[in-house]
């Protein structure tokens, strides 16, 4: 019995007194250049440091579940849009200042902060463009009267086998160019930040942006139940003139041979630029975790420097967010496109009142799109939606 | 061989008592103090049973009574608790907890003096070549000397030390007297970078690291893992004035000593209720003064401009609150009645239009003239067989897609007949869950038919023959009786099933298409549970854990009343008793 008493003994102080060590959460593209740097992470400090695979979709909810009990990674790998409810919860920390900050974009600092506090060091930038197929579009249309024309002429020569234009038609994400372009704004920009309360995608321009895309629909360009899974299969087989997608997807059409192009996305009219949103992927420190200090370390002395940025870039080609790299792959044509688009274009709103508009947005595109509201009722039903949720 | 045997289980027994009592500490130790004692008491009542002769019996059952406690009594009782709280999205942590956050999370302190000038040296013992992790440190602080020791916790929390602190103890020569102690400092010239070695009776601590030492910088990954990580990031260091010094990044990057001062304390308010004063605790902002105000649940600072500021959320007992909005909120019992009559009719029609496609094919099926029958049952029951995610999928993208959809594109125009609009449509969409429902579930409703069939005695359809009674007659007299009989629990609980479907309903439609006009996230095929889900977990004010509990606590009682009404009306439990 005294044995049996020593052996549980034994092995609950093991669990206790597990050695710290940092734990990093990321998805598939950044982990095998983060595993090379925990390497050198190790011989430089002599601590380990974990990096663990987890779908990108999980990690935010993994998180919010782990961290309040004090468990889960010391560092995660998400998006800024994140920020809000993390900091709201208390469970993520402020990155401290350092000399290199300067190198960084001020928009992918101003979408980590919230309430004038950096919460994350970014490390990329996306946005949306449009995508073409050099085989049926040589040179890309440069406003949306163009684009129709050319849409159609393709929709005409080959019967709809091949079409001339495609995107998600009822995802707000994929509608915000035209919406915001045309004067559209989801939280009135204040010097105080965002303010829930001013929500502007009832007024005139949103209403003009989002008759855009009734007029893709009314000319038969788009149809109601076109989706992303869609668009994408089609313009991988080589079924699709011009989509608008992001840089994510780039890689699986170079891989599956389509000859393609990138530009910005076409102007709303002559004088209004299409401005997408813009989203930034960061690090962010957990508020509970027992080795913070060396988490901020590991961020700013070593995620921080040029040559690692440059690393996550190759591992993950989008846009990178510091300046010096950024001027290091300026000779891709897919980069400056794209990079273009992101500075026609708005952070994402990273405040948790957010989560609001996707359902009431979306729902107002499908009920223009398919003829069951006008373009100002269905707006102006899902601004006073979004006001009664985030009250 | 026998030996063997009980030796064996003897081995499982032992594990079990381990890993149970390895559970409740883990768990008491993480303050989950409830589940913890369940597992306590489960070890107790599994030992008793099987070391009692008496309680021999009751050993068969210690199995089921522990999965009863963990995976249905806990999981309720957690339910029901979390119901009156406002746990959710800004309402994450205790209130304890985010009351020592405030007091002494280095994040909520402020530097008083900017431009301190400042500047430590570490001394650490060395264990051969290896450094330990016992270290003093001296400062200079605006050009005067000190010297404390290794920071002790002051403030605890379980294993978790929230603040420590040191005392600094001015340099006057090189002997300094401190707590009963003389350290004896060498060589002593008032300066930092000449110091090399401290000594105290058989202990020597030898100089290594100096942020403005570049000889020492060798050793900054060590002091900042171990020795700032560990010992310095919660640690205050307090002069004879009781000024406060600790360790902070600068906005260079530079690990250096700051002035500091903790933004919030505790203080006591004196508080007049009921005519007696009382003292209420209360924290107050040490940099303006102002009271940090305590409102729905979470805690508000009040910045220059007079504005609350939101400071930390905290999870609350907010008592009937969340069950009363079900009731009083226009944004949920708006829709409520729309919503929970679909809700019925989609239950309802689930189950008897599958039962109305699964029974033929079960009478088919057991007619001993159809031949190949095995390989038809086969074929019958793969709807059931993969996995709902995969064929939901499948019947969204593949069939019922407006424009690449099988139905759309070729089955319709096949008949000459114009697209239908499966997604957008609200008859339609509803028709097309309802379709994808019955294609799931009707195997299942053949298999416990067929299994009914097979009870039925063969002499009634005999006698009933020789009465002269046809097909028809017999089925409606004999056979539909019989399985009704057997079957009928097996549809009430497919009911309460269905009633709840939430996986069919968000994989196919995601509760859409929209109703237009309204100020909620509701579409025309949301069911109660699927628009819980959008209320809950995807309006704007992110994830509300209490809402939700409490919603689902009444929608238990829904389902749990209605089939107690179908039981009580079909005479199911009758039937089966007798």
């Amino acid at each position: 019995m005294r044995r049996f008493l020593l052996l549980v003994l034994v092995l609950s102080t093991v669990f206790v007194f597990a050695q710290s060590k940092l734990v990093i959460w990321c998805s598939e593209k950044q982990v095998d250049i983060l595993q090379k740097l925990a390497e050198e992470f190790k011989a430089k400090y002599g601590v380990v440091v974990e990096v663990q695979y987890v779908n990108f979709s999980d990690i935010k909810p993994k998180f919010l579940t782990a961290a309040p009990e004090g468990q889960g990674a010391d560092i995660i790998v998400g998006a800024h849009d994140w920020v809000g409810e993390l900091v709201v919860n208390g469970l993520i920390d402020p990155i401290p200042s350092f000399p290199e900050l300067n190198q960084f974009y001020e928009t992918g600092l101003s979408a980590f902060s919230y309430g004038g506090k950096l919460y994350g060091l970014p490390y990329a930038l996306e946005a949306i463009a449009l995508i073409y197929n050099k085989e049926f579009v040589p040179n890309p249309p440069k406003t949306v009267d163009e684009m129709i024309q050319i849409a159609k002429q393709i929709d005409q020569e080959f019967g709809k086998e091949v079409r001339g234009f495609i995107t998600s038609t009822t995802e707000f994400y994929y509608a915000v160019p035209f919406i915001l372009g045309a004067g559209g704004y989801v939280f009135k920009e204040t010097a105080k930040g965002l303010d829930p309360k001013d929500i502007g995608l009832a007024n005139e321009g949103a209403v003009k942006g989002v008759n855009i895309i009734k007029r893709f629909v009314d000319e038969k360009v788009l149809d109601p139940s076109d989706n992303y899974q869609i668009m994408d299969s089609m313009f991988k087989e080589g079924k699709a003139a011009m989509i608008i997608n992001g840089p994510w997807a780039t890689k699986a059409y170079k891989d599956a041979g389509i000859d393609y192009g990138v530009a910005v996305i076409p102007n709303v009219d002559a004088n209004l630029v299409a401005k997408p949103f813009v989203g930034v992927q960061g690090f962010m420190v957990n508020a509970k975790s027992p080795n913070k200090l060396l988490a901020k370390e590991f961020l700013t002395n070593f995620i921080a420097r040029t040559d690692t940025m440059y690393r996550l870039y190759l591992g993950d080609p989008r846009l990178p967010a510091r300046k010096d790299v950024l001027e290091l792959v300026r000779d891709n044509p897919d980069v400056v496109a794209f990079t273009q688009s992101a500075a026609n274009g708005v952070p994402m709103p990273n405040i948790p009142q957010m989560a609001a508009v996707w359902g009431a947005m979306n729902d107002a595109l499908n009920l223009v799109v398919n003829g069951k509201a006008t373009t100002q009722e269905a707006l102006t039903t899902a601004v006073e939606r979004i006001k009664t949720q985030t009250q | 061989m026998k030996h063997l045997l009980k030796f064996f289980l003897w081995c499982i027994f032992v594990l079990m008592n381990i890993f149970f009592f390895w559970g409740a500490s883990f768990l008491i130790q993480n303050a989950y103090y409830e589940l913890g004692i369940v597992f306590f008491v489960l070890l107790f009542l599994i030992d008793f049973f099987i070391f009692n002769p008496r309680a021999y019996p009751y050993r068969y059952i210690a199995p089921a009574l522990a999965l009863l406690f963990i995976l249905v009594l806990y999981p309720i009782y957690f339910t029901v608790k979390v119901a009156f709280t406002n746990y959710g999205t800004g309402h994450y942590m205790p209130r304890q907890e985010a009351i020592e956050r405030l007091l002494y999370d280095p994040n909520y302190t402020y530097i008083i003096e900017e431009d301190l000038d400042s500047n430590y040296k570490i001394f650490v013992i060395y264990d051969g070549i290896n450094p330990t992790e016992d270290f003093i440190i001296v400062f200079n602080l605006d050009g005067k000397p000190f010297l404390a020791e290794k920071p002790t916790p002051i403030r605890r929390k379980g294993k978790e030390i929230l603040l420590s602190e040191s005392f600094l103890y001015p340099i006057n020569s090189e002997y300094v007297q401190m707590n009963n102690r003389t350290y004896h400092l060498v060589p002593w010239t008032g300066e930092l970078q000449d110091l090399k070695i401290i000594t105290i009776e058989d202990k020597a601590y030898k100089a290594f690291y100096s942020p403005k030492d570049e000889f020492l910088q060798v050793n900054s990954p060590f002091f900042k893992s171990r020795i700032a990580q560990q010992y310095l990031y919660r640690a205050d260091f307090v002069d004879q004035q009781g000024n406060r010094y600790a360790l902070r990044i600068s906005s260079a990057g530079e690990w250096h000593f700051a002035k500091i001062e903790r933004l919030y304390r505790l203080g006591y308010d004196e508080s007049f209720e009921n005519g007696k004063i009382g003292l209420k605790m209360t924290i107050y902002n040490n940099k303006t003064g102002n009271k940090v105000t305590e409102k729905d649940g979470a805690f508000y600072d009040t910045n220059e401009n007079g504005e609350s500021v939101f400071l930390l959320g905290f999870i609350d007992y907010v008592g009937s609150k969340n069950f009363l909005r079900i009731v009083k909120d226009p944004k949920v019992s708006g829709p409520f009645l729309q919503i929970f009559l679909w809700t019925f009719l989609w239950a309802l029609l689930s189950v008897v239009l599958s039962l109305a496609v699964g029974l033929p094919f079960a009478l088919i099926l057991n007619d001993k003239n159809v031949k190949g029958r095995n390989l038809y049952r086969t074929l019958l029951i793969i709807p059931w067989a993969i996995p709902v995610f995969i064929s939901a999928l499948v019947w969204r993208n593949g069939l019922l897609n407006e424009s690449y959809g099988l139905i759309n594109k070729f089955l319709l125009p096949l008949f000459g007949l114009n697209p239908i609009r499966w997604m957008n449509d609200a008859f339609w969409a509803r028709v097309g869950v309802l379709l994808v429902n019955i294609w799931l579930t009707f195997p299942y409703m053949m298999t416990i038919s067929l299994g009914a069939l097979q009870g039925i005695p063969p002499e009634l359809y005999e006698v009933a023959m020789i009465d002269g009674a046809g097909r028809f007659k017999r089925f409606t007299a004999i056979t539909f009786p019989f399985i009704m009989a057997v079957i009928a629990p097996l549809l009430v609980s497919s009911f309460a099933f269905s009633f709840n479907n939430f996986t069919i309903i968000y994989l196919i439609t995601a509760g859409g298409p929209p109703i237009p006009g309204s100020t909620t996230p509701t579409g025309y095929t949301d069911i109660l549970i699927s628009y819980v889900y959008k209320l809950a977990f995807e309006a704007g004010r992110g994830q509300d854990f209490g809402f939700a509990s409490a919603i689902s606590i009444m929608i238990f009682f829904l389902v749990g009343g209605i089939s107690f009404l179908n039981f009580k009306f079909s005479g199911a439990f009758e039937e089966v008793g007798r």
